[in-house]
């Protein structure tokens, strides 16, 4: 049961009589990369925020490392690095400054500071006052100020905001190397799936303030292999439709060309066989795949604001 | 108590950057140009406590009701500053502090510079009592007493400007509620009912000595203002450190 490295149950937050968290149970595994999903306001950074015993939940339970965070709060917090939302920084101070501010309090060893500068990129930048800095460049420090604690787990909230496409792709690579290299678990949130898409091993996605999904990514690729469709086209369409709603297929036409629901491999033959069959020629079969980005709007956008 | 070190070295390191140690001086300077330019010919030198109560009075008039009493929440506004400014709040309960050690922390920063501006008053007094040419043997048990007791007042008001710092982001609140608190002085002064029991009228009590009606802490009961001071430290620390335990970090 203690497998989880953090684990939830009926997480809750209430804001003015609306939950903007509800009912989570979240289940993150050791060496896990979690990316965790959902548009803007869906209570990712809420839920964030209530992990790291920033705000308190109106209801439920969080346990990290198999420890209660409401007793055992210090003692996880020295084995988490975290950054929520937009960075912090002390502006008057250098970057090397604010790693050492931290440092002093964390009381982690001073060449550490160099190292994580040089992991995210900053050496270079490393004694300018922060406020001369560019948004990236802010996000970078986070980072590095995250990683400063040797942390088991790292609690990233969207910490690619405001990178550039490479500066992108630097933090993806270095944080899919966390779990490799150091055995380090991830929770990613974002509000992009193709930002996590190729980094991220199970995906929990939050609309509402509630979990619709959580699953490995291979999961969620499946379901979107699931819900695509087949299309067909043939001689006679409206005849052929006929002869495939006989066989109890959810069928339509469209611009003369039918529409099937995703079917297993084995009633895809037997319905080309029918029409074969019965004299339809056959021009074309075509598979249409759902990508994961539409699947992923599709979840969210399901019911609607309420 | 290792994490409270740990804490106060990172405030340190805050604060060694920042422009707030020039604020430190000013009010010392001032009261060291009252104590240059004031005539001690024309006040009445027969009285019990010599040439040097009336010297301090006299330097610690602005020092004591207005300056003391505003740096207090200026200083505990700043240490909070930088902490709203960039999200550093969220940073630092984010790493495995105590709120308590937290706020501790700062009110020590600010009780420092409190200590370190009252430090320079004593420095400005006797540079004052030098060029006035007092004689005769140091009253150390009355500036200290004064000085000392000035800054034990200021505490009190350091917890409540951190209690109102910590939770308004703005830097100008906290200061106009402060001054607001402070002006009042200027009438309670004269108030031997609420003087003694008006928590920023404490500095002043405590560090003049002399007046026209014998008015100042030599003439009240210590108890008085002992009573004071340690009452509302209590109550505004308890108040403070529950609100910050209980703040929602957003
Ligand atoms: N302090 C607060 N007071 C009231 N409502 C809040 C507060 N913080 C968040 N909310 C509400 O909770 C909901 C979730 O907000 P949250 O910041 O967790 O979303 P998010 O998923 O992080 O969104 P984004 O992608 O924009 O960062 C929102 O509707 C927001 O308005
Ligand atoms: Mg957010």
């Amino acid at each position: 049961m203690n497998n989880w490295v953090i684990e939830t149950k009926g997480l809750s937050k209430l804001y003015r009589g609306r939950y903007a968290v509800s009912n989570l149970n979240l289940k993150i595994k050791k060496g896990d990369i979690y990316g965790f999903l959902g548009p803007n306001g869906a209570g990712k950074t809420t839920t964030i925020r209530m992990l790291l015993g920033l705000i308190k939940p109106s209801k439920g339970s969080v346990h990290i490392f198999g420890q209660p965070l409401e007793k055992e709060r210090l003692s996880i917090l020295r084995k988490v690095g975290s950054l929520v939302e937009y960075p912090s920084y002390y502006g008057h101070l250098s970057a090397i400054d604010n790693l050492e501010a931290i440092r002093r309090i964390i009381d982690a060893p001073s060449a550490k500071i160099d190292e994580v500068l040089n992991i995210v990129g900053l050496s270079k930048d490393a004694r300018r006052p922060v406020k001369g800095f560019s948004l990236g460049m802010k996000q970078r420090l986070g980072i590095a100020s995250a990683l400063l604690g040797n942390p088991e787990l790292l609690i990233l909230d969207e910490p690619t905001n405001g990178l550039d496409p490479s500066g992108i792709q630097e933090i993806r690579e270095l944080i899919k190397q966390m779990p490799k290299q150091h055995g380090i678990t991830v929770l990613l949130s974002s509000h992009l799936l193709s930002e996590i898409e190729l980094t991220a091993g199970t995906v929990g996605i939050i609309r509402h303030g509630e979990l619709v999904f959580q699953d490995t990514i291979e999961r969620l690729h499946r379901q979107a292999h699931e819900q695509g469709t087949l299309s067909l086209v043939v001689s006679e369409p409206e005849q052929a439709v006929a002869v495939l709603q006989e066989q109890g297929l959810g069928v339509s036409l469209m611009n003369n060309v039918i529409l099937l629901k995703h079917i297993p491999d084995a009633a895809i033959a037997q319905a080309v066989k029918r029409l074969v069959e019965r004299n339809h020629a056959v021009y074309r079969i075509e598979e249409k795949r759902q990508s994961l980005e539409q699947l992923f709007l599709q979840i969210v956008g399901e019911g609607g604001r309420p | 108590m290792a994490s409270f070190l740990r804490l106060l070295a990172s405030e340190r390191l805050k604060l060694s950057k920042s422009y707030i140690w020039l604020l430190v001086p000013l009010s010392p300077l001032l009261s060291l140009a009252i104590g240059l330019l004031v005539s001690l010919d024309t006040m009445d030198t027969t009285w019990k406590y010599g040439n040097y109560a009336i010297l301090v009075t006299a330097m610690a008039s602005f020092h004591a009701m207005l300056f003391l009493p505003v740096l207090t929440g200026i200083f505990s506004a700043f240490v909070c500053r930088y902490e709203h400014g960039g999200g550093g709040w969220k940073m630092l309960l984010s790493l495995p502090v105590s709120r308590t050690a937290l706020f501790f922390a700062k009110f020590t920063v600010v009780a420092s510079l409190l200590a370190v501006t009252q430090l320079l008053f004593l420095a400005a007094v006797f540079v004052a009592a030098a060029y006035q040419g007092i004689d005769g043997t140091i009253p150390w048990r009355l500036l200290l007493t004064g000085i000392g007791g000035g800054f034990l007042a200021c505490l009190p008001l350091a917890a409540l400007q951190m209690l109102v710092s910590v939770g308004w982001s703005s830097f100008a609140a906290p200061l106009a509620i402060n001054v607001a608190l402070t002006v009042p002085n200027m009438l309670i002064i004269n108030s031997k009912t609420f003087g003694p029991l008006y928590p920023w009228a404490q500095p002043m009590l405590a560090m003049l000595w002399y007046g026209e009606e014998d008015f100042g802490s030599l003439a009240l009961p210590m108890e008085n203002i002992v009573i004071t001071i340690l009452g509302s430290f209590a109550v505004f620390l308890a108040a403070g450190l529950l609100y910050f335990n209980r703040k929602e970090q957003a």
